[in-house]
């Protein structure tokens, strides 16, 4: 347990020194801010369905930054062959990667909470489907990390491992407008495949166990892979 | 009391997609020894090191660590590891990082300033303690990378190229300190320097091509002892002497000047003399030159040569492999 909280340290470190967690930080506010004040101002509902939709966006494109570093930096300066001759496991390597990669997604969910503050002072929210929102938004952000770190278990090359994270991330946003146009029963099949049709009820109100079940799958089976990825040395 | 073996690897192979870098190794390393392992880059040295810590998995064979199967995380407590060109954190410092290799070692939390303070003082990093690693030079780093592998006080130590791209006084002084950790420890280096490797090891096993041509090379110097004699006398007769000894190998005449020939002359000429390893056979020698009416002015056996036994193990190889 020590050696573990020791190397969830040394990520949340390696992560929290790093520029890129404070200009995705940075970029998320800014965006963030600009989606809010248009979508208060235009609508006047006091709602975050826009800006929950907004992350989900943001959250593709960032992600793939935050966990990009995570296994291929270590594979290419070789300091995985330190870390991996001393009395670790690979699960406790990936776990602690992803828990530190999860906890940047919680801090920036924690800043756009922000914005549910300010519609409290303005009005009076329905805080149900803020509430639901957010925790799709923490299943959203932790499948998405898993598959990040998946990608970046599996090359050497953190700029390959970006693209190929996005290149899922994207397949994974369309792929129920592939589904559609499947014949009977593979279309249900690859339309619950997709990330938004799973999103989309949390950001509105929404909480299904289906929807859960399915985040928390694919975030299971990205540390899976992303374990034998790390163990096929 | 025989030493027990601390390091057993036994028909072990890897194989990097269809190449082989590793063919059916088998060795064993007592307790206390500094064994070397020696081979030309590429040659499977490294592979073999990190098979040994569990970094790598091999494709067929077994090693064991302390009486550990290497695949057993626990083995990896008897082990430290200092991997070639110390790969660390550079964003760290090296304090931080000393801290942070002694908790993921699973150092009881009372005795990790104890440890850290203890291989600071060791490899003299006391000065450096709060520099980040980026910042220090190869001695330097490679002293950290030193220190990160004793802080749990492993009982066998490996270095893989431990001085590699040092400079002069830097070889030294890593040399000097790998053989001070020593002691009581078991510790295996590879390098491709020979000289680097007859310096520090008591025993050198030589690798080439992922095959183990030897796993006691000064033993296969020793078994093969060369004599340098000064014979006066003509020199095929001297020659045929010579051969005539049971248990000589090879005998020549060691230096002769372009303008004369081997046949011609009967001034006194230096011999080089092969043998097998075998008691009196210098008396045997000398017996049989002055019983032949020639004068022995010098009889002298040269000190095993391991560059000699790695050349001809490494040509034998390639030439049995052309073969």
């Amino acid at each position: 347990m020590k050696a573990f909280v020791a190397l969830l340290k040394k990520e949340e470190m390696a992560l929290f020194t790093s520029p890129i967690a404070y200009v995705v930080m940075a970029a998320f506010v800014v965006i963030m801010g600009y989606t809010f004040t248009l979508t208060l101002f235009l609508t006047h509902v006091p709602t975050l369905v826009h800006l929950f939709l907004q992350i989900y966006v943001l959250f593709l494109l960032t992600v793939p930054i935050i966990t990009m570093r995570l296994v291929a930096e270590e594979r290419r300066l070789r300091t995985l062959e330190i870390l991996l001759t001393s009395p670790l496991t690979e699960a406790s390597v990936i776990l602690a990667k992803f828990l530190a990669s999860l906890s940047l997604i919680v801090v920036m969910l924690l800043l756009s909470y922000t914005y549910a503050l300010t519609l409290a002072v303005l009005g009076a929210p329905d805080w149900g489907p803020i509430y639901s929102g957010y925790v799709g938004l923490f299943l959203l952000g932790a499948a998405l990390v898993a598959i990040g770190l998946m990608t970046s278990s599996m090359v050497s090359n953190q700029i390959i491992a970006a693209l190929l994270s996005l290149s899922v991330f994207l397949l994974l946003w369309i792929i129920d407008h592939l589904g559609w146009l499947l014949p009977d029963p593979f279309n249900a099949f690859v339309v619950n495949l997709s990330l938004l049709v799973h999103f989309r009820p949390f950001a509105t109100g929404s909480l299904f166990f289906s929807d859960a079940g399915y985040f928390l799958s694919v975030t299971l089976l990205g540390l899976f892979i992303s374990v034998r990825a790390l163990a096929r040395r | 009391m025989p030493r027990p073996d601390v390091i057993v690897v036994e028909r072990l192979v890897k194989h990097y997609g269809a190449r082989a870098a590793v063919r059916d190794v088998s060795f064993t390393v007592k307790e206390g020894e500094i064994v070397g392992l020696l081979g030309p880059n590429g040659s499977g040295k490294s592979t073999i090191l990190r098979i040994l810590t569990g970094y790598l998995r091999s494709s067929s064979g077994s090693v064991r660590i302390g009486g550990v199967d290497v695949t057993d995380h626990a083995a990896r407590n008897n082990v430290g590891y200092v991997p070639e060109d110390a790969p660390l954190y550079d964003w760290m410092r090296v304090r931080e990082f000393l801290r942070f290799m002694a908790e993921v070692k699973n150092v009881p939390g009372r005795a990790v300033d104890a440890a850290i303070a203890s291989a600071c003082a060791q490899l003299d990093l006391g000065h450096v303690a709060g520099v980040p690693v980026g910042k220090l030079s190869r001695g330097y780093r490679q002293r950290v990378a030193i220190a990160q592998a004793l802080l749990n006080n492993p009982p066998i130590l490996i270095f893989d190229e431990p001085t590699n791209a040092l400079d002069a006084y830097q070889v030294i002084a890593i040399r000097q300190l790998i053989r001070s950790l020593a002691g009581q420890r078991t510790v295996l280096v590879a390098s491709h320097v020979l000289t680097e490797i007859e310096k520090i090891a008591s025993r050198i096993m030589i690798l080439r091509d992922g095959d183990l041509l030897t796993a006691d090379a000064t033993n296969e110097a020793n078994r093969a002892p060369r004599f340098r004699l000064r014979i006066v006398g003509p020199r095929q007769a001297v020659l045929a002497s010579l051969r005539n000894v049971t248990g000589v190998v090879a005998a020549d005449v060691q230096t002769v000047s372009p303008t004369e020939s081997v046949a011609d002359s009967v001034d006194t000429a230096a011999y080089l003399v092969e043998t097998v390893s075998r008691p009196r056979i210098a008396e045997d020698m000398a017996q049989s030159i002055i019983g032949n009416g020639f004068a022995l002015a010098e009889l002298v056996e040269e000190k095993p040569d391991l560059e000699r036994v790695f050349l001809d193990l490494t040509q034998r190889a390639t030439e049995t492999r052309a073969a």
